[in-house]
């Protein structure tokens, strides 16, 4: 197996190349414009609004990881804590980024600060996610940065962190189940799903930092990576559960935009995003594979794994967001008007999957060196 | 047989030979009088009676009476009469260029249905504009207000305003809403001079301002919008403020898509959605559209 140098080369290495990749869509995208993008009118949301539900995720769930360090002072779980903030304060950017990129009139993003309409979900979570990254950052600050004496003040701010990772995971899903007319999404479970996912998000990603990147110290580690491997599994039985109840429900129910959604995610073009990168890598390989102690513990298997559940993730939010947009609101909708951008047969152009590239190498890199270089994760590196 | 036909012209032929007698004894005599009142009873008459008995001019004059009346006393309605609508998709077009809407943005479709199996079989045309919801999805998702029902009932969407994150779009229940991606439709035609115009003259046309919202935005200006932006059918606001009607309504050549005031209980559209045969695409959402159908 590798050791976690070559590892941490080999990350650096896919970084910088997927971040290389990204250059081309962030040129045109800022330079030139959304024309390129296949999303449109009538599938209005695309790749780069799954993955900011994708790394929004992330940055919550690891959020919710770093407060069994912090707040509910787990001693297995000592020293993982910064390395979980870290990872919330680079990824929730990232998400910002991505959604930021979706918008015709990015500039103007000022706007939901100055001129906010808080009925709007939308509103909501710009401002949720704003004060959720001061909470970060001070979260950093006061807890290893400049270590606070005040325990009370880091509780109540671990606190005010945990329930905004709760809330604003739950927004994301609201955001979607809101709209009462797509009755894929319309259905009361899709908010409440979102934490689970973000938990579930989070504990995959502290598997790869874990078990990739932080320093083989014995039997402590070994035990973290069992807990967190555990845990990865749980959240993804669940996961798998709320997929059941979702799609069975639907079909049982019989609404036609809703079984058609359902059989799009199943049976149509993206079957294989479906079937073989959810389900088959995502979620069946990291639980058996996991479930094992011996072959869980092994070296940087555990690592693998998270990075399986974390692409089975990315394809789960796709799954969510482009079914439910490919369903015409009207029969005879698909052929009235032909043009650009109306089309509700969607696959991401080379400007999304380059964009897409560009800010999954821009996280990779801000991680890692922000862990190799900041004076914060020094002593560990040296320890 | 032919003695009852012959007794019966003879008849007709003296009659007709008296009265032209008595008309040519009458012109001789007051000649004036005589024309105008043959004209009174041939030509004028009947083009009145038909220029009052088309909806269009009705619909105007009811207009007329709606615009003296104060904003929030007019509820402005659509009444589409699908058994009239021959799916000729003028609506449509009239619209793209009354809006100058670029390619991939349109306000109102024509949706065309199949139904039936052959020899058995029919079509319907459906032409969507905005249902101007009473209860509309698509203006409370809006992060910064930026899409709202101004005072007369319209949904309407203030463009500098809107910072493009389709949320608008994904929340209506019609589809009624598209987004300007920046096309127009004479790029990629040849640049050098035309035999008539060429691109440079012609593309003139598509930067130029358009009507929308009493503002007009030509294509591009300094602020980027329209482009970018989401956008819908508003009613023709622009064109009912100066008395006009949609030109939707005016150019439908099946006179299927009426517009007026639903408060004027003695209007046209007020008559239509009194009637049995009214439906609303999607009712039971609640969304109270203010576009009805006669099915």
């Amino acid at each position: 197996m590798l050791n976690t140098t070559l590892l941490k080369k080999l990350t650096y290495g896919v970084g910088a190349l997927a971040l290389l990749l990204g250059l081309y869509g962030f040129y045109v995208r800022l330079f030139i414009g959304e024309r390129d993008v296949n999303y449109g009118s009538y599938v209005v949301w695309g790749l780069w609004v799954a993955m900011y539900l994708f790394f929004a995720g992330i940055s919550t769930g690891a959020y919710m990881i770093a407060t069994l360090d912090y707040l509910f002072d787990i001693p297995l779980f000592k020293g993982t804590g910064k390395f979980a903030l870290w990872g919330a304060l680079v990824t929730m950017p990232v998400a910002l980024m991505t959604i930021g990129m979706d918008l015709g009139h990015m500039e103007r993003i000022w706007k939901v600060y100055v001129q906010p309409n808080f009925f709007s979900l939308l509103a909501q979570m710009v401002w949720g996610y704003t004060i959720f990254l001061i909470v970060i950052a001070l979260t950093l600050w006061f807890t290893v940065v400049k270590p606070s004496k005040n325990t009370l003040l880091v509780k109540v701010l671990l606190s005010v962190g945990l329930f905004l990772s709760i809330f604003l995971s739950g927004g994301v899903g609201a955001l979607l189940g809101v709209n009462a007319s797509r009755a894929y999404w319309h259905v009361g479970l899709l908010p409440a799903q979102f934490p689970v996912f973000s938990l579930a998000s989070g504990a995959a990603f502290m598997l790869i930092v874990v078990d990739w990147f932080l320093v083989r110290d014995g039997e402590r580690r070994l035990q973290q990576i069992w807990v967190l491997s555990l845990l990865t599994v749980i959240l993804a039985v669940v996961k798998v559960y709320f997929l059941w109840t979702d799609f069975s429900q639907s079909i049982y129910g019989g609404i036609p935009d809703n079984v058609r959604a359902v059989n799009e995610v199943m049976f149509g073009r993206y079957w294989w995003a479906f079937w073989i990168v959810q389900i088959f890598l995502g979620t069946l390989i990291p639980v058996i594979v996991l479930l094992q102690p011996k072959l869980a513990k092994a070296d940087s298997v555990a690592g693998w794994m998270g990075l399986l559940v974390l692409i089975g993730f990315a394809a789960a939010r796709a799954n969510i967001v482009f079914p439910a947009l490919s369903v015409p609101e009207l029969q005879g909708l698909a052929t009235a008007f032909t043009g650009p951008h109306l089309n509700f047969d969607y696959f991401p152009s080379l400007l999304e999957w380059s964009v897409v590239s560009g800010v999954v190498g821009l996280a990779t890199l801000a991680y890692l060196i922000g862990t190799d270089r900041l004076s914060i994760f020094k002593a560990e590196a040296s320890k | 047989m032919t003695n009852v036909s012959s007794s019966v012209n003879r008849r007709e032929f003296l009659k007709s030979a008296g009265a032209a007698v008595g008309f040519l004894g009458a012109l001789s005599a007051h000649p004036e009088a005589v024309i105008a009142s043959v004209t009174e009873q041939t030509s004028a008459p009947n083009l009145q009676a038909s220029l009052s008995s088309d909806i269009v001019m009705r619909m105007q004059v009811e207009l007329q009476k709606a615009l003296k009346k104060s904003v929030k006393e007019r509820r402005w309605v659509m009444v589409i009469d699908l058994r009239k609508c021959v799916g000729c998709h003028a609506c449509t077009i009239a619209c793209v260029a009354e809006n100058k809407l670029p390619p991939g943005v349109v306000y109102r479709p024509v949706l065309e249905q199949e139904h039936g199996v052959y020899p058995r079989v029919t079509r319907t045309f459906t032409p969507r504009p905005c249902m101007q919801c009473d209860r509309p999805p698509c203006t409370p998702v809006c992060p910064v207000n930026a899409t709202y029902k101004n005072d007369e009932g319209v949904v309407v969407i203030d463009y500098e305003q809107c910072i493009g994150c389709r949320a608008c779009i994904s929340a209506c229940p019609y589809g009624a809403r598209t987004s300007d991606f920046g096309y127009t439709y004479t790029e990629g035609t040849p640049v050098a001079d035309g035999l008539i115009i060429g691109q440079n003259v012609a593309d003139d046309y598509e930067r130029a301002k358009n009507f929308e919202y009493g503002k007009g935005y030509a294509r591009p200006n300094e602020k980027g919008s329209p482009i970018g932006n989401a956008r819908k059918c508003h009613f023709c606001l622009h064109r009912v403020k100066e008395g006009m009607l949609p030109q939707c309504t005016t150019t439908c050549i099946g006179r299927a898509t009426m517009f007026g005031d639903a408060n004027d209980l003695d209007s046209l559209v007020a008559e239509l959605i009194n009637k049995p045969n009214v439906m609303r695409l999607k009712e039971e959402l609640g969304t109270e559209p203010r576009v009805y159908y006669l099915t």
